[in-house]
């Protein structure tokens, strides 16, 4: 009987709180936003800096809680499980459209709502500064000479490095050894003591070292030079065939639960638009090795549906996946 | 501190018996990682370390089986002296409020359950003096909020 | 050079900077003592709190609540059995015995002393030697790693009491513990369960809150009615003759501190035990058996935590690269006020570098003053009665454990493991070793299995590496040493050496 009339305590408790909520002004009070990375990470640095805007613009305070763990998995079904109301956001990174391919998780980023797509980083091939090859072509031939015996840094299934080397493989040979490191951070100690040979990077984490000579850039994955990193090669040049996945990049994002109230969905995008364009943050992003993308709605969503596509089919061409795109619903690029 | 002539403590061949089937069971979860598959595969280590847990966990029964019996008799004694040593009622009667607890948090707010399972552990373990495990309680509580929710934003459930 | 010097006192100068730097290290002693609040978290929380303000003063406060935090771990294990951070696991060990015969007050003075010569130590350090240091650091392969994780295992011989057969299941079974979560290679779930909340792994806070505070403060609920052991609240600075006589295991715990703070992945957690491990090995008469209450094995622990710290800037200031967990919160603020961590840092901010150096300084110079302060009441904290105290500690533990990663499940292993402590502890087995399995289990998993990828899985080659490459073979040989002096044959070496007469 006690138990009876508090929940329906509860309910009517919670009831008026729903129908509060939908007519006070959104946020009245603070929203949880949830960093699926361990603090200090390229993602968590990217939402730290970003938050106090979107602080400004949407007039309340968003607490982060990072929620680490099974390559974003954890903070990803924490959040699709909370209450569509708007006030549990997701701010993560790529990793979420490939679940389904990995077999790690039945869902990806169309189970979410994208509010806004922060910024894309340019994979870079670097190679520590006493490395006697000096072009991506170098690479290649040494890699074809001694088939299975150069170390290639990695940080796991899914990862940016694993990608790029399955996106060369699709288009040629690299036969290599992959050694897993728990990130770009430990890869890049290992590669700089040369314990590794070489390791595919983000420019973000690679950037300063490059520029400082403590490693040195092969090529970047991309169809053209770019400006942060002058008289680099891009990929294309030694691997024409691979341009058709390009450009590629890992990203950052916002998202909420797909049931959010639209009026809601709108203030959030408003908000973290005119965050993400602010001349500081804009400076931090090119600061930190990043293109600004500031997406959102459908063309948020078409950018998440080509990103998908092209990396799973690169990836399942190069055999580095066994589940076929196709039989989770991905389309051919 | 163990000295092998000490006699057996009450229950305790009943924990290493329960100890080995543990590590069985780590043995049969690490060999359903990979198997046999590779040096370095992932469930190389995890079969190493299952090897080493029943080896070490034999050794333990082989100590334990040496020693002179207990004397507590039957099991039924001997599960009977086993919580009256290691489980009084207020251990078990602590435990059932911790357990209570945790449920209640998810449930009642963090605060409320806080407040109610302080109220309540410390009126039972003084038992009694309600208006002083009153005030202990809320003062808690207050210092908890203050730190937590105020000074460091922490997210509680 | 005066321009350094100017740099150097920049913080000492500046009644501002020097305000922040004091406020970080007040607030970080009671943000390491309080499970729950890390200095990570606090650190990371700063860093968007700070967002706007100049950069010195970000890192005035950072560095204070780093160095305080780091001590601060040290007040709870001493007092409640319930190490305040990881770094802490080892100042339990005797700091939590001292407690019980009443010289808490004596424990914590003696512990801040030698953290703050720790302290003073790792930033000496880090002011002469940093480039050298760092280099160094990254001539540690994989393959080194893992042997740094067994040499850390072996502790295990000193830890366990008694029975090494149950300090080896100990250490074994928290290795299990430590490894459950997704496989970092594959992705693929090990000893999850099929369990979704299970993938991330079980974070090794929680099983140390678990073991050691809720284990704790269910056998403590046995003794309820005894009164608390009066604390003797007098003596609590340590005499010049106390510190002069430690000072010589306080100097070498600081350079483990130092090296194995250095290296990247490796923090203070690990030089703690390393060191407590190094005083058991050669402090021959301590001054009480250890694990019931050695000075000794207190100082190691509290020196070599404090003196990572310093180490742990070290590749973080000379290559960008970070050190331990706070280290790469660091630099991420140091990325987001617009600056570029990486080799060049000394180079184009050589403020930056010798602004730390000063303000780790002098944070050590507050954590003195503030550390010796408030000790009689926190000393009488454990004379509180046990009926108020034991809920308390649940609470606290509850707190603790659901701040780490916001989830349940974490707080319900807690109690879980906390129920198991119980029963190991009543059948006689040690906590230390579970927790060294959790710690160093997954590193040497993970370090094994890169260094066999760069082999290509052939072991002929990985023990080519071992004898070959100078780093890799000192520390083969030391593990080596260590092992044959656990076995029959240092008995036998030993026999011999009595009857040859030998002068002491």
């Amino acid at each position: 009987m006690l138990k009876k009339l508090l929940v329906g305590l509860t309910l009517a408790a919670s009831a008026a709180g729903f129908s509060l909520a939908a007519h006070a002004a959104y946020p009245e009070r603070s929203i949880q936003a949830v960093i699926p990375w361990g603090a200090g990470g390229a993602t968590d640095n990217v939402m730290r800096s970003l938050t106090p805007y979107v602080e400004k613009e949407l007039g309340g305070k968003v607490i982060l809680n990072n929620r680490p763990g099974g390559t974003a998995v954890i903070g990803t079904s924490y959040v699709l499980g909370q209450q569509p109301n708007g006030y549990t956001l997701l701010l993560g990174a790529e990793n979420p459209q490939l679940y389904p391919v990995l077999g790690l998780a039945k869902f990806d980023y169309s189970a979410l709502y994208p509010i806004n797509l922060i910024g894309q980083n340019v994979a870079v091939i670097a190679v520590h500064a006493d490395s006697p090859w000096n072009s991506m072509a170098d690479l290649m031939a040494a890699a074809k000479a001694n088939p299975g015996s150069l170390r290639m840094g990695g940080a796991g299934a899914g990862a940016l490095p694993s990608t790029v080397h399955a996106m060369i493989s699709a288009v040629d040979q690299l036969d290599v050894r992959e050694v897993t490191f728990g990130g770009d951070g430990p890869g890049i100690t290992a590669l700089m003591g040369q314990h590794i040979d070489f390791m595919p990077l983000s420019l973000a984490a690679a950037k300063e070292l490059i520029r400082t000579g403590k490693l040195k850039a092969l090529a970047v994955v991309s169809t053209e030079e770019i400006p942060e990193l002058p008289g680099v090669e891009p990929i294309s040049k030694t691997l024409p065939a691979i341009a058709d996945y390009l450009p590629w990049g890992p990203f950052w994002g916002v998202w909420v639960h797909k049931d959010t109230p639209d009026d809601v969905k709108q203030k959030l995008t408003a908000a973290y638009a005119k965050a993400v364009a602010t001349p500081e943050f804009q400076a931090f992003l090119k600061n930190y090795g990043a293109k600004s993308l500031n997406l959102s709605g459908d063309e948020a969503s078409q950018f998440l549906n080509r990103w998908q596509s092209v990396t799973t089919w690169s990836m399942y061409k190069a055999k580095a996946i066994d589940i076929a795109p196709d039989s989770v619903g991905i389309a051919k690029p | 501190m163990q000295n092998t002539l000490e006699k057996r403590l009450v229950g305790e061949l009943a924990f290493v018996c329960l100890l080995l089937a543990l590590a069985a069971g780590i043995a049969v979860e690490a060999w359903g990682i990979a198997g046999f598959s590779g040096i370095s595969s992932p469930g190389a280590f995890p079969l190493g370390i299952s090897a080493i847990l029943l080896l070490a966990g034999g050794r333990i029964l082989f100590d334990t089986l040496r020693r002179p019996d207990s004397g507590a008799g039957n099991w039924l004694a001997a599960a009977r002296q086993f919580c009256a040593q290691h489980f009084p009622r207020r251990i078990l009667v602590f435990t059932v409020l911790a357990v209570a607890y945790l449920a209640s948090i998810q449930w009642a707010s963090f605060y409320i359950s806080t407040f109610v399972f302080l109220l309540l552990s410390i009126l039972y373990l003084r038992s009694g003096r309600p208006l002083a495990a009153l005030l202990t309680s809320a003062l808690l509580v207050g210092l908890i909020y203050l730190l937590f929710t105020l000074a460091f934003s922490v997210y509680l459930p | 050079m005066s321009e350094t010097i100017s740099y150097l006192l920049m913080a000492w100068s500046d009644p501002n900077l020097l305000l922040l730097t004091a406020l970080g290290t007040f607030a970080g002693i009671y943000i390491g003592a309080i499970p729950g609040l890390s200095v990570t978290m606090a650190v990371s929380i700063l860093v968007s709190f700070t967002f706007s303000w100049e950069v010195n003063s970000a890192l005035a406060l950072i560095v204070g609540i780093y160095i305080g935090g780091v001590y601060g771990g040290s007040r709870s294990a001493i007092l409640l059995n319930i190490p305040g951070a990881p770094s802490s696991v080892a100042t339990a060990f005797d700091g939590y015995p001292l407690a019980k015969l009443g010289e808490a007050g004596r424990a914590i003075g003696l512990s801040t002393v030698m953290s703050v010569i720790g302290g003073l130590a790792g930033t000496l350090v880090l002011a002469s030697a940093a480039p050298v240091i760092g280099d160094m650091a990254l001539k540690f392969a994989p393959r080194d790693y893992f042997l740094i994780a067994a040499l850390g295992l072996l502790l295990v011989g000193s830890l366990a009491e008694g029975s090494l057969a149950k300090g080896v299941f100990a250490a074994a079974l928290g290795t299990v513990i430590g490894l459950v979560g997704m496989d970092p290679v594959t992705a693929q779930g090990r000893f999850t369960l099929g369990q979704v909340e299970l993938m991330g792994g079980i974070h090794y806070v929680v099983v140390m809150i678990g073991l050691f505070g809720v284990a704790e403060a269910f056998y403590q609920l046995h003794s309820l009615d005894v009164p608390a052991v009066r604390q003797q609240v007098t003596k609590i600075i340590p005499s010049v003759a106390m510190v002069l006589k430690f000072l010589p295991l306080s100097l070498r715990t600081a350079v483990i501190g130092v090296l194995v703070g250095a290296l990247p992945g490796v923090g203070g957690d690990i030089a703690a035990l390393m060191a407590y491990d190094h005083a058991k090995r050669t402090v021959k008469k301590p001054s009480r058996p250890f694990g019931q209450g050695a000075y000794e094995g207190l100082v190691a622990p509290e020196t070599a935590n404090s003196a990572a710290v310093g180490g742990a800037y070290v590749p973080m200031l000379t290559l960008g690269i970070p050190g331990d967990a706070v280290t790469a919160v660091i630099i991420g603020a140091l990325v987001i006020h617009g600056l570029n961590p990486g080799p060049m840092l000394m180079v184009e901010s050589p403020h930056i570098f010798w602004f730390t150096v000063g303000n780790l300084a002098l944070a050590n110079i507050f954590l003195l003053v503030f550390g010796l302060m408030g000790i009689k009441l926190f000393a009488k904290l454990v004379e509180l009665p046990k009926a108020m105290l034991i809920p308390l500690i649940l609470v606290l533990c509850v707190v603790g454990t659901y701040s780490i990663n916001s989830s349940m499940t974490e707080v319900y292993w807690m109690l879980g493991f906390g129920l198991f402590g119980y029963f190991l502890k009543v059948f006689g087995f040690q906590m230390g070793p579970v927790i060294l399995g959790v710690i160093l289990g997954p590193m040497m998993d993970n370090s094994w299995r890169q260094a066999m990828a760069s082999v290509g899985d052939n072991p002929v080659e990985l023990l080519g590496e071992l004898l070959s490459n100078p780093v890799s073979l000192i520390l083969t040989v030391g593990i080596t040493l260590i092992l044959l002096g656990k076995t029959p044959v240092s008995g036998w070496l030993k026999k011999k050496c009595k009857c040859t007469p030998v002068t002491h």
